[in-house]
């Protein structure tokens, strides 16, 4: 049986505008297993992105626990939360957010660099994945602002890879991008989990959500559904297409 | 439209607040200096113009040896120069006496003494603090002194004052303090008024190389020409006077009084320069910052139909408020604290300055420098026309990078976070440029700072180091019937002395084509010099070679090779110069020469004088107490009666030798031998138990004349490091806030990424250092030319530089600099990933 590889129970976040608290999350506990292409659901503003960064360590929760592991990091103050990304979690933005001021390999470096030694073996790491996302050589030592919205976000996944992060967090990663773009890095995407990485994804889009292996809607703060799905490729398209939609239309989505 | 121009200030006013209160301290810092320095540069010219008016002096007066003046003289000026109301008086020049201060200690000073009628021939003599008439009545020895006495040593009215001659005290009790106009400085003289009975003892007492009875003439005159004078006298008296006479005049102490205050101003303005370029690159950096923070703003007003003068005028008016504020604010103190400044110049020269509140100078001030900030932000915001909407909206091209990528990651092996910092430093060179000019300069300052503290952090002693003399010494002059030789012998054998050498002293030579005569100093052999230490070239070792002071190389254009000719009682001598040397001896003027050197040129000179090294550990005056005690005191000390002897025989012998004593000191006899006759008894001695006529050192006048001014100083340069230090602080603090601000995003993706708060901070500090290395370095050397032109400058001397100092000077800098940026970028804590990814 897959173990899990994070954990929280009764977790709560809240924010306070003006005065007034917003419990966004409300005593939730929710389980991700190891190998799962974990994709989470849920109609604006429900919370998504904000479970996303609790449970990537971006952020702190209000209340409650949250279990990477073995290691509970509800308490860490930010610079140990920062220090326990670095090994355990890889992010993808749907700004993709890479350094303006370095190059295709440098924006990559960046993220490895900071976990490991530099060393031939890193570098051709990189270059081997960019390679496998479909950057070519001559664009490595270009600049974000000469790239396509696909080519960034592609180069924002072999950043977030880079160091064989336990989770894969990625939030809207086809938001920015055409159906095209969106496309070529959903089948990075299937293709990294099939290699046996775990993601959490945060989408409202259906094309991205069928390519998970389990979906989590959430409303209210809370889970109200679980879906569960064969890995992609391994069913019928049609077939799949169909559960995950009678799933959604039943949490009303 | 103005309305929308106003608040967008108001809003980067409030936005930024630590820049703008940076901004606002630099410029008030910088209006205060300046304040400081315009209210009070005139405010010295005018405060010693004002006391000399006030005091009702003479500008002139010429001492002559009583014994070498002729009324001739006194027709010469009257007839010959058409001087009118000239008036004669008597008064008893001293050089070097030793004096007990108000606190105890021994100290020298350069006075004359003189009685009421003569002070009342030079003066108005206008009493200020005094005791009560009928308790001066009672007083049995009265003295009134210069108010610089009150003011800068201490005294009061009713005090002791304790002269010192051969250790024999005479005392006195201050009655009283006046203003005067001449004569009121450590570094030219002072001048004491006692009751005649006093003057008529002290004129009888006293006749020696540092103490005589003088005649002077006291006139004014809008341009008498001394040396001319002094020629024409000498051709009266068919002899070289000019060792024995002395020329007092306004302008020249006005110089002495006035001089280091005015180097202080120069100090300060030093500092307000360093600040007024901190200030003003900080605007640059700031502005630049927000035009491009603000850029999509800008495009927006734009697009609205906002002229891009119009948005100008936001910044602008940010800085006419900063700016304004701060040059208020320092205006403001600077006239607070003019007071207190007003008492500093009355302390540093000694007299009476009437306080005056320097609105003008403050005001001035203000003005130009609010009118600097103004136009300089005023160029720097005209870079807002540089971006059309278009660009503008699109954050300007600026955040677009198309360069080569310096220092790529692949290749670096270094720490990941100072990879990124150099990769970050070399990526935006431009903008450090403004980083290194501000640390070059404040750097330098703070070099200099450094140095010069350090060089007064032991006092006096650091000043007396430069004096280009050896004057931890005590010159011992033998009476000319000893011989010398086997005295300096027995000297040695005596555990207080550490080295004894023969050499002349206080002799005064002309050189030819010269104004200034020469003090000359000798040394058989210069290895013996122990703190003479030749600039340029080598000592003199042949007797046709002489080494010159600094400034007489200077003023009078002669270097290494050149000769110079002597003259000393019409004989002339030339010698070719073979080195030169930093000395504050006699004002740099004095010349070296080897004993045979001197003897070549006075033939006649007898070597008379021992100079004597006291042993590790043991001090002048305990020196002098040894030597006493080994050989029996002075002939000095015996003639002016100091022998307390207790029998009838020994009374009678006292007697007797304070007797020879005069005769030897005074009348040049060698040999004496007497007999008293006491009914049967007879009672013989003679002369040959007297073997030192006096002693002399520099210690007393070295303390007295550098002690305030190693002091002053020292204080000054201690705060002046801190204040650039908080200069230097604000600058980094500031820089770096705003790199922050201008970086917030990356720094946000740097944290998703893993950078902790402190990596990115240590990345952050780190993308200074090597500007501030290298502007170190370039300080470094800044500082040691400035240090160095400073003190050939002012002193024409050159100090040793401590390297120890300078390296640790150099490193505080950095690691401080490092510190501040470190701390200053904590405001990446404040960071938060999921806000800017939720943005």
């Amino acid at each position: 049986m897959a173990s899990s590889v994070l954990r929280t129970e009764k977790l709560c976040k809240s924010f306070s505008n003006g005065g007034v608290q917003q419990h966004v999350i409300k005593n939730l506990d929710v389980e991700i297993i190891e190998g799962d292409f974990t994709v989470i659901m849920g109609a604006s503003g429900s919370g998504k992105s904000t479970l996303l960064y609790a449970l990537s360590g971006m952020d702190k929760p209000s209340m409650g626990k949250i279990w990477f592991g073995d290691t509970q990091i509800q308490d860490f103050s930010n610079d140990e939360l920062a220090v326990f990304r670095r090994g355990n979690c890889g992010f993808v933005f749907q700004s993709v957010y890479l350094l303006e001021n370095q190059t295709v390999l440098d924006n990559v470096l960046t993220g490895a660099l900071i976990v490991q030694k530099n060393s031939p073996e890193l570098v051709k790491k990189a270059k081997d994945l960019l390679k496998k996302v479909g950057i070519a050589e001559e664009m490595w030592k270009k600049y974000p602002n000469q790239l396509s919205g696909g080519e960034a976000q592609r180069v924002g996944i072999v950043r977030a890879i880079i160091n064989d992060p336990k989770i894969l967090f990625a939030d809207e990663p086809t938001g920015q991008l055409n159906s095209a773009s969106g496309k070529d890095v959903l089948d990075i995407f299937t293709e990294v989990h099939k290699n046996g990485q775990s993601i959490v994804l945060v989408t409202h889009d259906l094309k991205t959500a069928l390519r998970a292996t389990r979906v989590l809607y959430l409303r209210d703060g809370g889970i109200v559904g679980d879906h569960r799905m064969a890995v992609y490729g391994e069913e019928e398209e049609k077939t799949r297409r169909a559960s995950l939609t009678a799933f959604l239309e039943e949490m009303g989505w | 439209m103005e309305h929308k121009i106003l608040r967008l200030s108001l809003f980067n006013l409030k936005k930024n607040k630590r820049e703008v209160l940076g901004i606002v301290f630099m410029t008030m810092i910088t209006v205060m200096m300046l304040s400081i320095v315009l209210i009070n540069s005139r405010k010295i010219d005018t405060a010693y113009d004002e006391s000399f008016a006030r005091s009702g002096s003479v500008t002139r007066a010429v001492q002559f040896k009583m014994d070498k003046y002729r009324n001739a003289f006194r027709t010469i000026l009257e007839e010959q120069y058409g001087i009118e109301n000239v008036s004669e008086g008597r008064w008893i020049y001293t050089n070097m006496v030793d004096v007990r201060s108000s606190d105890g200690d021994i100290v020298a000073y350069n006075m004359v003494f003189l009685t009421e009628k003569t002070e009342r021939k030079i003066e108005a003599f206008r009493k200020l603090d005094q005791l009560p008439a009928e308790e001066i009545d009672r007083l049995s020895h009265p003295i009134w002194l210069p108010v610089a006495f009150q003011i800068v040593k201490g005294y009061d009215v009713g005090d002791d004052f304790v002269v010192l001659k051969n250790g024999k005290e005479y005392p006195f009790t201050i009655a009283g303090f006046y203003e005067t106009g001449l004569m009121n400085n450590d570094g030219w003289q002072y001048k004491l008024v006692l009751s005649e009975e006093d003057y008529t003892l002290f004129a009888m007492l006293f006749d020696s190389s540092s103490m005589w009875e003088c005649i002077a003439l006291f006139f004014d005159s809008p341009d008498f020409a001394y040396d001319r004078y002094l020629e024409d006298c000498n051709a009266v008296a068919s002899e070289n006077l000019s060792y024995t006479s002395s020329y007092y005049y306004k302008e020249g102490e006005k110089i002495n009084e006035t001089s280091f205050l005015k180097i202080f101003m120069m100090m300060i303005t030093g500092i307000s320069v360093v600040t007024l370029i901190a200030s003003l690159f900080m605007i640059r950096h700031k502005i630049t910052g927000d035009i491009e923070d603000q850029m999509q703003q800008i495009g927006v007003l734009e697009a609205l139909g906002y002229r891009s003068a119009e948005i100008s005028l936001a910044y602008l008016f940010e800085y006419v408020i900063a700016g304004g504020s701060g040059a208020i604010l320092g205006a403001g103190l600077a006239i607070l604290i003019t007071p207190a400044v007003n008492s500093a110049i009355g302390i540093m020269m000694g007299r009476i300055v009437s306080e005056s509140t320097g609105m003008g100078g403050a005001l001035i001030a203000a003005v130009a420098i609010l009118f600097l900030v103004v136009v300089f932000a005023l160029l720097k915001a005209g870079q807002v026309k540089n971006y059309p909407p278009v660009v503008a909206l699109r954050k300007g091209i600026k955040t677009h990078h198309f360069g080569k990528n310096i220092l790529p990651l692949e290749k670096m092996r270094m720490n990941i976070n100072a990879g990124l910092a150099l990769k970050a430093f070399f990526g935006n060179l431009r903008s450090s440029a403004g980083i290194f000019f501000c640390i070059v300069t404040a750097g330098t300052a703070i070099l200099f700072g450094a140095m010069t503290y350090d060089f007064f952090k032991a006092g006096w002693t650091g000043f007396a180091s430069i004096m280009g003399t050896d004057w931890d010494v005590l010159k011992v002059y033998t009476l000319g019937n000893v011989d010398v030789d086997a005295f300096r012998e027995e000297l040695l054998s005596m555990p207080e002395v550490r080295k004894a050498i023969k050499v002349y002293s206080g002799e005064h030579v002309s050189v030819k084509g010269s104004s200034k005569n020469a003090e000359v100093i000798t040394f058989g052999d210069y290895a013996d010099a122990e703190n003479i230490h030749p600039y340029q070239g080598r000592f003199p070792k042949y007797d046709n070679e002489i080494m010159i002071g600094m400034s007489r190389s200077r003023d009078e254009h002669v270097g290494i090779g050149d000769s110079i000719v002597l003259e000393y009682n019409g004989l002339e001598k030339n010698y070719i110069v073979t080195g030169i040397v930093g000395t504050l001896q006699n004002g740099g003027t004095v010349v070296f020469l080897t004993n045979e050197g001197y003897e070549r040129l006075n033939i006649f000179a007898e070597q008379t004088v021992v100079q004597t090294y006291p042993a590790e550990g043991v001090k002048i005056r305990e020196l002098e107490d040894a030597i006493n005690a080994h050989f029996g005191g002075t002939t000095k000390a015996a003639a002016e009666g100091e022998t307390q002897a207790a029998g009838r025989d020994e009374r009678i012998r006292a007697a007797a030798e304070e007797k020879i004593a005069v005769l030897l000191n005074q009348y040049g006899v060698t040999d004496v031998d007497y007999a008293v006759q006491i009914g049967d008894e007879m009672i013989t001695g003679n002369s040959r138990g007297f073997v030192i006529r006096e002693y002399f050192s520099y210690e007393g006048i070295v303390k007295t004349q550098m002690l305030p001014i190693a002091e002053t100083t020292k204080s000054f340069c201690l705060y002046a490091l801190i204040l650039v230090a908080a200069i230097v602080a604000v600058l980094i603090t500031i820089i770096t806030s705003n790199d922050v601000r201008r970086q917030r995003h990356t720094l946000g993706i740097m944290k998703g990424l893993g950078y902790s708060s402190k990596d990115l901070m240590l990345q952050l500090a780190l993308k200074y250092m090597p500007v501030i290395i290298c502007g170190t370095m370039i300080a470094t050397m800044c500082g040691i030319w400035v240090n160095k032109l400073f003190w050939g400058f002012s002193f024409a001397v050159v100090t040793k530089i401590n390297v120890a100092v300078i390296v640790i000077t150099d490193l505080l800098l950095i690691v401080f600099c490092f510190a501040v940026a470190y701390l200053s970028a904590g405001r990446i804590r404040k960071i938060s990933v999921t806000e800017l990814m939720t943005e």
